[in-house]
C-alpha cells in the first residue's frame, strides 16, 4: 500500500543522527526501567522498538490515532518535552501517528477519512485525551458533524487498547469537578456504559508524563497486553503503584521532622518537607519523583511546590476526581460540601466538640443548681411505667416505710453492739 | 445520699486493667493523630507514628480482649449489689434498663426531679458502651486503608473505593476521632458529675458506700453506709 508510513533502515537513521547502538541500548533500557520490567531486557525492547511500534527498520509502523476530548492538549504539551526520542521523532519516524488534532499535519475532511481508513485497517493504538462529555445530548463536544462521544465509541470499537491518557481521560479530571455541568466523565466508563469491551489502560496525571506513555506502547507492543502489571483500576502498577511520599526527594525530612511551614522561610530555603502546606503525596500514587518532568530535568516537588494529586483518579468514580478530592491545594484536607456552602472538616468538628463542651458547662451549672452534684438526686421509689403498668413492673419494691423500719432496725442493733 | 453503694464487684480487675489500656491508648491515639494530621510537634514526628500505630494494635486487640472477657469473667450486674453474674449479661440491655431511656433523658434534661432507677449503666450509657467496640474497630479499618503497609490489602482497597478514596477516608478517620473527643467528653462528664466515686472504684479500686440494689427484685433494698465504717 502506498499510504503506508515506513523508515529506511532503522540504524542507519540514528547513526545519521550521531545515535550510537549503545547509546539506543541504554535508551531500551531505560524504556524498559520505566515500564517496570527488568533492564536485562533491554534487548527485548530494542527489538521491539526495531520491529513495530516505534521504529521498524522496515515495513508497517504500528498505526496510533491520538484523538482529544473534552482536553486543554496539556497531555499532547507534556509529551512534546519528551526528549529520549524526541517527539518529532516518535511522531514522524516512529509510530504512524495517523490521526491527531494537534499534532497531525492534515486537516478536515481528508483528515476525517485518515482516521476512516486506519479504523477500516484496524490493529491501532488509540490514545484518547480528554474527558467524555455526555451533556446536552453529547453535543457540550461536537467534532466534524458528530457528538465526541460517538467518535470515541466508534474508534475505541476497532482499537487493540485504548490509553486514556491524562486524569480527564480516566474519570472526567477538572471537567468533571463540582458542578459539571457537561456531564464529564472517563473514557472507560463511557465506553463500559455503551458496552465497549476494548482494553482500556488508564494514565492518569494533569498532565500524564510522557515517559509513562513512552513505557505503555512498548508493553502494549512488547507484552501484549497479556503481561501487562495493571492494577485494579487498570493503571500500570510499577508507575502508579506506589504513592508519591515513597519515593520523594524530601521525605528524609519528613522523617527527621523537618518542615516548612509557610512560603518565604529559611524552611523553604532548606528544601524542608512540604506535608504542613498540604503535600498531597502521602496518598497520591505515581512514580513522578523516579520519571520526573521537562526532559528529567526536575519536578513538582523539587521545583519547591507540595503535590496536588493530578494523579488521583478513580475510573470508576467520576466524582472522586483530583481537582474535587484535593482542593484546596494548601489545606491538608480537602473543601466539604452542602448544596451551595462548603467548609473544612476542620471547622465543622471543632464547632460540634466546642457546642459540646459548651453544653456540657451549662448542664453542668443546672445540675449544681438542682443540687445534684454531690451524689445526685434521690432516687425514684417505684419506675414511672411500672406505676403505669403494676401488672407487668419490672420491680418488686419495698415500702418507703419498710425501708425506714429496716435502717432503723439495723441502726438499733449497730447501737446496742457498740454499748456492749 | 443519693448514689448506689460502689463495689469492686462492679468492675472486677481484668475490666479496670483493660478500661486504663483504653483510656492511655485514646489519649495517645488523639495526640498523636493530631500530630500526624499536622505536625505541632515537628520533632517528634517520627516518634509520634510510631506511638500511633502501636496503640493502635494494643486499642484493637485490648478491645477483643475485652470482647471475649465479658464472657468470661462475672462481674455484678448493677451498683449497690455484691451478687455477680457473666459480664455480658449487663452489657447487654438487662430487665433493669426496660423502659427508663425516657425517664434517664427527663431526668438529664431536669424534666425529672427524682434519680431514675438504674442498670450497672444507664440506658444512654448502655447504648454508647455498645456501639465503642464497633467504632474502636471501624477506626482502626480506617487507619489501615491510610497506612501504606496495608493500604493495597484488598479489603482496604475496596473500603477506598467504596467511600471515594484516601482523602474521604481520611476525613471519616479524622471525624471519628472527634466522636472519640466528644464521646470522652460526655463520658468523664457522666461519670463524675454527680461525684468522684464512679472514678475512684473504676480507677483506683475505691469503694464507696450507698443504697443497695437487688438485682432480683430490681429495686433499691437498704443502704449501707461502707465509707462510715472503714
Amino acid at each position: 500500500m502506498k499510504n503506508e508510513a515506513i523508515v529506511s533502515e532503522f540504524y542507519d537513521k540514528l547513526e545519521s543522527r550521531g545515535v550510537t547502538r549503545r547509546d539506543f541500548m541504554k535508551l531500551c533500557g531505560a524504556i524498559a526501567a520505566a515500564a517496570g520490567i527488568s533492564q536485562l531486557t533491554a534487548n527485548e525492547v530494542a527489538y521491539a522498538v526495531e520491529q513495530s511500534i516505534i521504529g521498524a527498520s522496515e515495513g508497517n509502523l504500528y498505526p496510533v490515532i491520538w484523538m482529544e476530548g473534552a482536553s486543554c492538549t496539556g497531555c499532547t504539551e507534556s509529551f512534546a518535552q519528551i526528549d529520549a526520542p524526541d517527539a518529532a521523532t516518535v511522531v514522524l519516524e516512529m509510530i504512524s501517528l495517523n490521526y491527531s488534532e494537534t499534532l497531525g499535519a492534515g486537516a478536515g475532511w481528508s483528515f476525517e477519512e485518515a482516521r476512516e481508513q486506519t479504523i477500516a485497517a484496524g490493529n491501532y493504538i488509540f490514545v484518547y485525551e480528554g474527558a467524555v462529555l455526555q451533556g446536552w445530548e453529547g453535543q457540550a463536544l461536537r467534532v466534524a458533524n458528530e457528538p465526541g462521544r460517538d467518535h470515541l465509541a466508534h474508534t475505541a470499537e476497532h482499537a487493540n487498547a485504548v490509553v486514556a491518557l491524562g486524569s480527564c481521560a480516566v474519570n472526567g479530571g477538572w471537567m468533571a469537578a463540582h458542578p459539571n455541568p457537561s456531564e464529564a466523565m472517563g473514557v472507560s466508563q463511557y465506553l463500559q456504559k455503551v458496552g465497549i469491551d476494548t482494553t482500556v489502560i488508564n494514565v492518569p496525571g494533569c498532565p500524564a508524563n510522557p515517559e509513562w506513555l513512552e513505557a505503555v506502547l512498548v508493553d502494549v507492543l512488547m507484552l501484549e497486553l497479556k503481561r501487562l502489571d495493571l492494577t485494579k483500576d487498570n493503571k500500570p502498577a510499577l508507575i502508579f503503584g506506589q504513592t508519591i511520599h515513597d519515593n520523594c526527594q524530601r521525605r528524609g525530612h519528613f522523617e527527621n521532622g523537618e518542615f516548612v511551614y509557610e512560603y518565604g522561610t529559611e524552611e523553604e530555603v532548606k528544601g524542608y518537607c512540604l506535608y504542613p502546606l498540604g503535600c498531597r503525596g502521602p496518598q497520591t500514587k505515581a512514580n513522578c519523583g523516579i520519571t520526573r518532568w521537562n526532559r528529567r530535568r526536575s519536578w513538582c516537588i523539587e521545583s519547591g511546590a507540595p503535590c496536588i494529586g493530578c494523579t488521583t483518579a478513580n475510573p470508576k468514580n467520576s466524582n472522586e476526581n483530583w481537582v474535587q478530592t484535593n482542593t484546596p491545594f494548601h489545606k491538608r484536607h480537602r473543601m466539604l460540601r452542602l448544596g451551595n456552602f462548603t467548609f473544612q472538616p476542620t471547622t465543622i468538628a471543632l464547632s460540634v466538640t466546642g457546642l459540646l463542651a459548651a453544653a456540657l458547662v451549662i448542664h453542668g451549672f443546672g445540675m449544681k443548681l438542682t443540687g445534684r452534684m454531690d451524689g445526685g438526686a434521690d432516687f425514684e421509689k417505684v419506675r414511672k411505667w411500672d406505676e403505669k403498668h403494676p401488672d407487668r413492673a419490672i420491680g418488686a419494691y419495698v415500702s418507703p416505710a419498710a425501708l425506714e423500719d429496716k435502717a432503723a432496725k439495723e441502726g438499733n442493733e449497730e447501737s446496742k453492739g457498740g454499748k456492749a | 445520699m443519693a448514689h448506689l453503694a460502689h463495689y469492686r464487684e462492679a468492675h472486677p480487675l481484668p475490666f479496670v486493667i483493660t478500661h486504663w489500656v483504653n483510656l492511655i491508648c485514646m489519649i495517645l491515639l488523639i495526640i498523636s493523630g493530631i500530630n500526624i494530621h499536622f505536625p505541632f510537634l515537628p520533632a517528634f514526628e517520627g516518634v509520634t507514628r510510631g506511638i500511633h500505630m502501636f496503640c493502635a494494635f494494643v486499642i484493637v486487640i485490648n478491645c477483643i480482649v475485652r470482647i471475649v472477657l465479658a464472657f468470661v469473667v462475672k462481674s455484678a450486674p448493677t451498683g449497690g449489689t455484691r451478687k455477680m453474674e457473666t459480664d455480658i449479661k449487663s452489657w447487654l440491655p438487662q430487665a433493669d434498663n426496660r423502659h427508663q431511656a425516657g425517664a434517664w433523658v427527663k431526668y438529664y434534661l431536669f424534666l425529672k426531679k427524682d434519680h431514675p432507677l438504674s442498670a450497672k449503666l444507664g440506658v444512654p450509657q448502655k447504648i454508647t458502651y455498645l456501639l465503642i467496640p464497633f467504632l474502636i474497630i471501624f477506626m482502626a479499618y480506617t487507619g489501615f486503608c491510610l497506612w501504606a503497609p496495608t493500604m493495597d490489602a484488598p479489603l482496604c482497597v475496596a473500603g477506598l473505593n467504596l467511600v471515594g478514596g484516601a482523602m474521604t477516608m481520611r476525613i471519616i478517620h479524622y471525624f471519628m476521632m472527634y466522636v472519640f473527643i466528644c464521646f470522652m467528653f460526655i463520658h468523664v462528664y457522666l461519670a463524675n458529675v454527680e461525684g468522684l466515686s464512679a472514678s475512684k472504684l473504676m480507677l483506683l479500686r475505691q469503694e464507696h458506700g450507698g443504697l443497695v440494689y437487688d438485682p432480683e427484685t430490681h429495686a433499691i433494698v437498704g443502704e449501707d453506709a461502707l465509707d462510715e465504717t472503714h
